[in-house]
């Protein structure tokens, strides 16, 4: 039969490191679960160099990031499933499909942070082989070193749209152009500029109607919006691509949250439902924490954050760590965090999640399914 | 469409002045010209500064200053800069050329000697470069800072190149040398007619005096601003129209006398 863990982490992304690198400093004996080979979330497809607090590893690029923390959770004993999908989830037992078998793993704490899921936007041929979301074609491209084909197209200009955009550019791959449907660019200006000096145009008020081809996308079909977003079907023009990215947002993964009981709250600023939780990431479920994305989409440094909260506020209850030195770190991260949640960019993000907090004290009513 | 970083993602005349020291600064040799202006929270430029010339201070959304007095040009901020948007101006150059040092990021890199095609923000070219200088900063993670020369008058707007294409280096005006694009630019800089065209590159100015060139040089003036070929009109021709010795020139003037 299966043992006793301090606490099963579900994801091995940057939250879930963390979240691991704190238990496992302080003695507690975890088990992180990942669904995919590699553990490292999205950081692995990440080239670029993060922004941030040059403290906080800032300017450095996202995989090297992810291949420290890798290394910092298996030199303190944490002990991995990669390739292990977590299926089901009751009281403090996880439901595993590992090595084919599925296996029970028990733990006193649970801390889930499976991330996100990209968001698909439909329109004529959308299923076409060809129409993948933006976040895929970074894995195909920079993990997987597949080409999706000679010149791709990108909808939506956010961060994640801007950044993929570059990155094919860097893999010699042509950027026909980033379309986005409101009128002004959604993510870093800084990203929309790279991307502008090597030719590539971002398109406002722009969206896209089709995309065609024989058994795969050979075409897509794009019309500006008039300023109140309605469709301009006269502009309509053609653009040859072999692929077309959508990055239209990220949605929390949160369907063991769910089975699990938790009172969820909702903020489109964050990306949609997610389980309401307090400053230490508890959420409204005993011994059940969150981190990262399933938190509110957010980004790698935040998510980091959240783990490590998570990992020190579970360490802490377990009897790893005094309250005081919970409440010292927590002070840390929450000035860290305030930091990364300023700005014309992250302040949205910052009220959203107060909010959550306050949901979580039971001021707002709470939201649940019924199963 | 409106311009600017948000727009567009072209910094606008309005903001590129925001970001650029002052006038003073740039004669006195190599600067940073910081083009960040979103409250974005990151810091690494700051750090990289051995010279504390940047200042951004505890609250790291807040718009990075440049105390351009106490900066060097070194270039480690702007090897350092995630959102890769520092660049080293220096004007000191030469009489007629700046240079600029910027971040790079692709494969293949340039070598010492190439020359390249110096574009804008907007990735449109603006004239040839050419390659000074490639170096790696260890602190950089990967980014290549390449240093270009450029025109002076161009040092405020190329900010980055791309490798020569087919048609620049497609010489349309053989007797002078000059390319299908430098024509192209001359007419996207405002130059309509063939005689502007003329005047702004030397197109149709050498031994042959057009005769070889003006019809290519009208083609791509319609071309590009949408005129028909026939309303280009020929530029004035005057004499001679054809080459002849100075010795001629000189005994006309003598016959004169």
């Amino acid at each position: 039969m299966s043992e006793l863990y301090d606490a099963a982490i579900i994801g091995a992304g940057p939250a879930g490191l963390r979240a691991a690198i704190e238990l496992g400093k302080r003695g507690a004996r975890v088990i992180i679960v990942d669904e995919n080979p590699y553990p490292g979330g999205q950081l692995f497809k990440q080239i670029h160099k993060f922004f941030g607090s040059s403290v906080h590893l800032a300017g450095q690029r996202g995989f090297l990031i992810g291949q420290e923390l890798m290394d910092s959770a298996k030199c303190l004993g944490v002990e991995f499933w990669l390739s292990s999908a977590v299926w089901g989830i009751t009281d403090h037992t996880l439901a595993v499909l590992h090595e084919k078998n599925t296996h029970e793993i028990h733990a006193k704490k649970i801390i889930l942070a499976t991330g996100a899921t990209e968001n698909a936007i439909s329109f004529s041929g959308s299923t076409l082989p060809g129409v993948l979301g933006a976040g895929a074609l970074q894995t195909m491209v920079n993990l997987h070193r597949v080409s999706p084909g000679r010149r791709i197209l990108i909808v939506g200009s956010g961060n994640v749209g801007l950044i993929v955009a570059y990155q094919m550019l860097q893999a010699g791959i042509q950027v026909a152009a980033v379309v986005e449907a409101s009128d002004s660019i959604r993510g870093y200006g800084v990203h929309a500029a790279k991307l502008r000096r090597a030719g590539v145009p971002v398109l406002l008020r722009t969206t896209i109607l089709a995309a065609a081809g024989r058994n795969r996308v050979e075409t897509a079909t794009l019309a500006h919006l008039d300023e109140r977003q309605k469709l301009l079907p006269e502009t309509a023009w053609q653009e040859n691509v072999a692929a077309v990215a959508v990055a239209a947002g990220l949605t929390p993964l949160a369907e063991l949250a769910w089975i699990r009981g938790c009172a969820f709250g909702n903020s489109a600023a964050l990306g949609g439902f997610i389980p309401l939780h307090d400053a230490d990431m508890k959420t409204s479920v005993e011994d059940f924490f969150i981190a990262g994305d399933i938190a509110g989409i957010e980004e790698a440094s935040t998510a980091m954050e959240e783990g490590s909260m998570a990992g020190i506020a579970a360490a802490q209850e377990l009897g790893f760590c005094s309250t005081e030195e919970k409440d010292r770190e927590k002070k840390l991260i929450y000035q860290r965090l305030e930091t990364l949640r300023s700005g014309s960019f992250g302040h949205i993000r910052q009220t959203e999640k107060i909010k959550i907090f306050t949901k979580m004290k039971g001021e707002f009513d709470e939201v649940r399914i019924d199963l | 469409m409106k311009c600017g970083l948000i727009y567009d993602g072209c910094l606008s005349q309005a903001e590129t002045a925001s970001v650029l020291p002052a006038a003073e600064r740039f004669a006195k040799g190599p600067v940073a010209v910081i083009e960040c202006i979103q409250d974005i929270p990151c810091n690494p430029c700051e750090k990289s500064c051995p010279h504390q010339a940047i200042i951004i201070g505890d609250n790291i959304t807040a718009v990075p200053r440049l105390q351009a007095d106490r900066c060097v040009g070194c270039g480690l901020c702007a090897a350092q800069c995630p959102g890769l948007a520092i660049f080293i101006v220096d004007a000191s150059y030469s009489a007629t050329e700046a240079v600029i040092t910027l971040p790079y990021e692709y494969y293949p890199l340039p070598k010492e000697g190439d020359i390249v095609m110096g574009v804008s923000r907007s990735g449109a070219a603006v004239a040839k470069a050419r390659v000074l200088k490639v170096r790696r900063e260890t602190a950089a993670y990967g980014t290549i800072l390449v240093s270009i020369t450029v025109p002076k008058k161009f040092m405020h707007t190329i900010r980055s190149f791309r490798a020569l294409r087919e048609a620049d280096k497609r010489i349309v005006c053989r007797c002078e040398e000059i390319t299908e694009t430098e024509i192209r630019l001359a007419v996207r800089q405002g130059a309509n007619t063939v005689k502007d065209v003329k005047l702004a590159t030397r197109a149709g100015m050498g031994a042959c005096q057009g005769t070889s060139c003006r019809r290519e040089i009208s083609r791509i003036i319609a071309e590009e601003t949408g005129a028909s070929p026939e309303e280009i009109l020929p530029p004035r021709f005057r004499m001679p129209v054809r080459p002849i010795p100075l010795a001629q020139l000189a005994a006309e003037e003598g016959k004169n006398d």
